[in-house]
């Protein structure tokens, strides 16, 4: 039996919470979870994103900062009706609220590593050749950016959907069933994050004006490009 | 002296241990019991009466023991109704997501077919659902193959609902009507397995013999609904008339499809 914890006061304690005291914070307090969450995701995607977009210049920096934060959140809005439903047929007898308060504990921890490598990510930015009138989308710079910047991202959802994994085990003894939720969960946030992420575009730099949304934002989908550069390849 | 002191006592004579009878076969120990093997209604929470919708939902999600066990009471019409009305409304809902793709008067003629399509699948597979598992030994009453039906079509809508804001941004994004079909599809086969997860687990209640004909009748039910998206086309495109007026077999409405995806175009 575990005591009932305040939720933590910063931002260690929040990563060295066991996963049971976590499980008892979704349980007992989840809408001062939600909003530390929130408010962390806001903070820690929000800065590493206006890294990302600093390459550019600062009104980029502004708008990737907003957006993507904004990917986060509506991601987890956006499947929490559906990431709430397969909890229970996966074998995890866990609410709406809960589920969607841990996916939101897990994009917290994400957004968490992504802000503390927020100073590395500026110090690539920083050491890349700038963005000049010759730039173009094949410049070895921008490539390297996007893959730099795309490489802390993944490691930094690594990390949030490992982190979630024995937190999900406290509402079950099957571990199958924990597995199961964390991958239906972790396939449905890949495949609307990537969407959105494409919706919201451009993050680090395009050939137009800097704008919120690109025009090219609700032009085809993430998925029919990738299939078609690898039919192309193919 | 106390006669207990004067009691000596002698051990009696060890008898010579037979020959042990040869050990007989042994039979195979009963399996553990599962969540599938123990009778419905032995949960006190498996008898509380569903009497609206949003409990037909959180039961079919989280306890669809409770469900199953309801539909062989007295009066479970009046569960098969509240379940086959949400599904209808959150096919209605998936219908006006997937007619976003469209716009203009696909905004009412997407739902009205999906429903539509939905229920009349439905309509024409539960005689040989019923047909099937009778011939697999089930027990079932017709009434409650009703109801593991229409409990399959609920959990499948609402899984849809689930998908709804995921279908809704792709809609807004892409004009690949082929792409979207294909995205339609996969949503639509997801909620159905899942739905035929429960419809299987009602019917291993009911003392069936054979899996065979559950597992054709899915087989069924599945070409069915898929001939239906093809029948009542176009549900994503636009049209002049409300049903097409040439026939075709689903396959070659998806060539046609991907072929129209392939030079740029929409397949009406």
């Amino acid at each position: 039996m575990h005591p009932i914890t305040a939720i933590p006061q910063s931002v260690d304690a929040f990563l060295r919470a066991e996963p049971p005291t976590i499980h008892d914070w979704v349980m007992r307090r989840q809408l001062l979870l939600t909003a530390c969450c929130v408010a962390v995701v806001v903070v820690g995607a929000g800065s590493y994103g206006a890294v990302m977009g600093s390459w550019r210049e600062p009104m980029q920096a502004l708008y990737t900062g907003l957006k993507l934060p904004m990917v986060i959140l509506l991601t987890t809005l956006g499947n929490g009706w559906l990431n709430g439903m397969l909890a229970p047929l996966l074998g995890l007898n866990l609410t709406f609220r809960q589920s969607l308060a841990a996916v939101l504990v897990s994009f917290a921890v994400t957004s968490i590593v992504l802000g503390a490598l927020s100073p590395v990510a500026w110090f690539i930015v920083w050491n890349t050749p700038p963005l000049t009138a010759g730039t173009t989308v094949t410049s070895p710079e921008y490539g390297f950016l996007q893959l730099t910047l795309a490489v802390f991202v993944a490691l930094a959802g690594l990390i949030g959907n490992l982190r979630l994994y024995p937190l999900l085990r406290q509402w079950t003894s099957r571990p199958a069933a924990a597995r199961n939720v964390l991958l239906a969960w972790l396939a449905g946030n890949l495949f609307l994050g990537s969407q959105i992420c494409w919706v919201l575009r451009p993050f680090i730099w395009d050939v137009h004006p800097v704008q919120f949304i690109g025009p090219e934002g609700f032009h085809g989908n993430f998925f029919e490009t990738v299939f078609n550069a690898l039919w192309r390849l193919l | 002296m106390n006669e207990f002191n004067e009691f000596k006592p002698v051990p009696p004579p060890i008898p010579p241990v037979p020959p042990m009878p040869p050990c007989p076969p042994q039979a195979p120990l009963p399996p553990p019991p599962s969540l599938g093997s123990r009778p419905l209604g032995e949960d006190p929470a498996e008898r509380v009466p569903i009497t609206h919708p949003v409990a037909a939902i959180d039961a079919i999600l989280r306890h669809p023991r409770r469900v199953m066990f309801q539909l062989r009471q007295p009066r479970a019409e009046r569960l098969i109704l509240i379940m086959l009305l949400v599904s209808v409304g959150c096919s209605v809902v998936y219908g006006v997501v997937a007619g976003t793709f469209s716009g203009g008067p696909q905004l009412w003629i997407a739902p009205a077919k999906i429903s539509m399509g939905l229920m009349i699948s439905a309509f024409i597979c539960l005689p040989s659902l019923y047909i099937f598992t009778c011939l697999s030994g089930s027990q079932a009453r017709l009434v409650e193959v009703c109801g593991l039906l229409s409990g399959l079509l609920l959990l499948m809508t609402i899984l849809l609902i689930g998908f709804a804001p995921v279908a809704w941004i792709f809609s807004q994004s892409t004009d690949a009507i082929a792409w979207m079909g294909i995205l339609h599809l996969v949503f639509w086969f997801i909620a159905t397995a899942f739905g035929v997860r429960f419809l299987d687990a009602g019917f291993s209640h009911s003392q069936v013999r054979s899996r065979a004909g559950f597992n054709t009748w899915i087989i069924i039910f599945l070409l069915v609904a898929v001939q239906m998206t093809t029948a009542l086309r176009p549900i994503l495109g636009k049209a002049d008339t409300f049903l097409p007026q040439d026939k075709k077999f689903f396959l070659a409405h998806w060539g046609d499809c991907l072929a129209a995806g392939d030079h740029g175009g929409r397949v009406r």
